[in-house]
């Protein structure tokens, strides 16, 4: 991380094939009672195709995921702007990148802040956006 | 709160309205099933910035469908999620209590070209060590198609 400087690539995140059971018990722990999360019909009646639909903190996660195997820990991520652009769907394959566009020093600590993205594979961008990320001291 | 659609001058008068809030705490057999449905490393407990946003949506004081209500709309309108930024000051803890305060930041009517009318609204929730001291801030944006305009 010393010699972290503007350009690098984070290592990639993959994940999938995503999961209509873990969307299930993710409606149950937040408590959501959108049926696009649990019920394959209210899916089709909505025009929005034949699977589920995974949950937006769910698909959050994943960046989340890609910057704490990067840096450490989940807790290093200090601030996370991310863009909703589309979305995952039961059975997908998705991937989570990232690029440091910078390193800066902040009360002691360094920083690198990073665009990243996640993107469903062979599909459409799902969400983009920017993560400020403690690296040390 | 009505349950109207607000014009331009309505959607204006709802900035500022603040949400009653509540208190959310972080449970470990809860933080632990939210770290398995997301794929994420045990060890990270409760310090994704993920954990912003459920603490905060969850105790807001509201549910969504009424939330929605503010602005004239239900669930089965559509409305989707925008931008959601987070910025954490501190780690969240388990076994930790956070108290939630938050107000409607912004709501403007916009039209695109291929969206049509809708509104964009901004929404900003604190989450509050019991000690006072601002432990996390998640402002989001909530879009809101309004397709018979």
């Amino acid at each position: 991380m010393n010699a972290l400087r503007p350009g690098d690539v984070l290592p990639e995140y993959r994940v999938g094939p995503i999961s209509a059971e873990k969307m299930k018990t993710m409606s149950a722990l937040m408590r959501d009672a959108n049926p696009i999360h649990f019920d394959v019909a209210a899916v089709r009646g909505l025009g929005l195709g034949d699977r589920v639909i995974n949950q937006g903190p769910l698909n959050q996660a994943y960046v989340v995921n890609l910057l704490s195997r990067w840096a450490g820990g989940a807790h290093r991520v200090r601030e996370l702007r991310l863009r909703h652009l589309g979305a995952v769907h039961a059975g997908d394959r998705l991937r989570a990148h990232g690029t440091v566009t910078e390193v800066s020093e902040q009360d002691g600590e360094r920083l690198a802040h990073c665009e990243v993205g996640l993107d469903v594979l062979g599909g459409d961008p799902v969400l983009s956006g920017t993560a400020t990320v403690h690296i040390g001291r | 709160m009505t349950t109207a659609v607000p014009d331009e001058a309505g959607l204006a008068e709802l900035v500022g309205t603040e949400f009653p809030g509540g208190e959310f705490t972080f449970e470990q057999w809860w933080v632990r099933l939210v770290n398995d449905c997301a794929l994420a490393d045990p060890a990270d407990e409760a310090g994704s910035p993920v954990f912003v946003f459920l603490a905060a949506t969850s105790a807001m004081g509201v549910s969504w469908e009424q939330l929605w209500s503010w602005f004239g709309a239900r669930e089965s309108d559509g409305p989707m999620a925008g931008e959601i930024h987070t910025v954490q000051h501190r780690s969240l803890r388990v076994g930790g209590t956070y108290a939630v305060r938050g107000r409607i930041e912004s709501a403007r009517r916009k039209r695109g070209a291929r969206t049509g009318v809708f509104d964009l609204v901004g929404y900003r929730l604190d989450l509050h060590e019991t000690s006072g001291e601002l432990a996390a801030t998640c402002t989001s944006s909530i879009i809101f198609p309004r397709r018979s305009r």
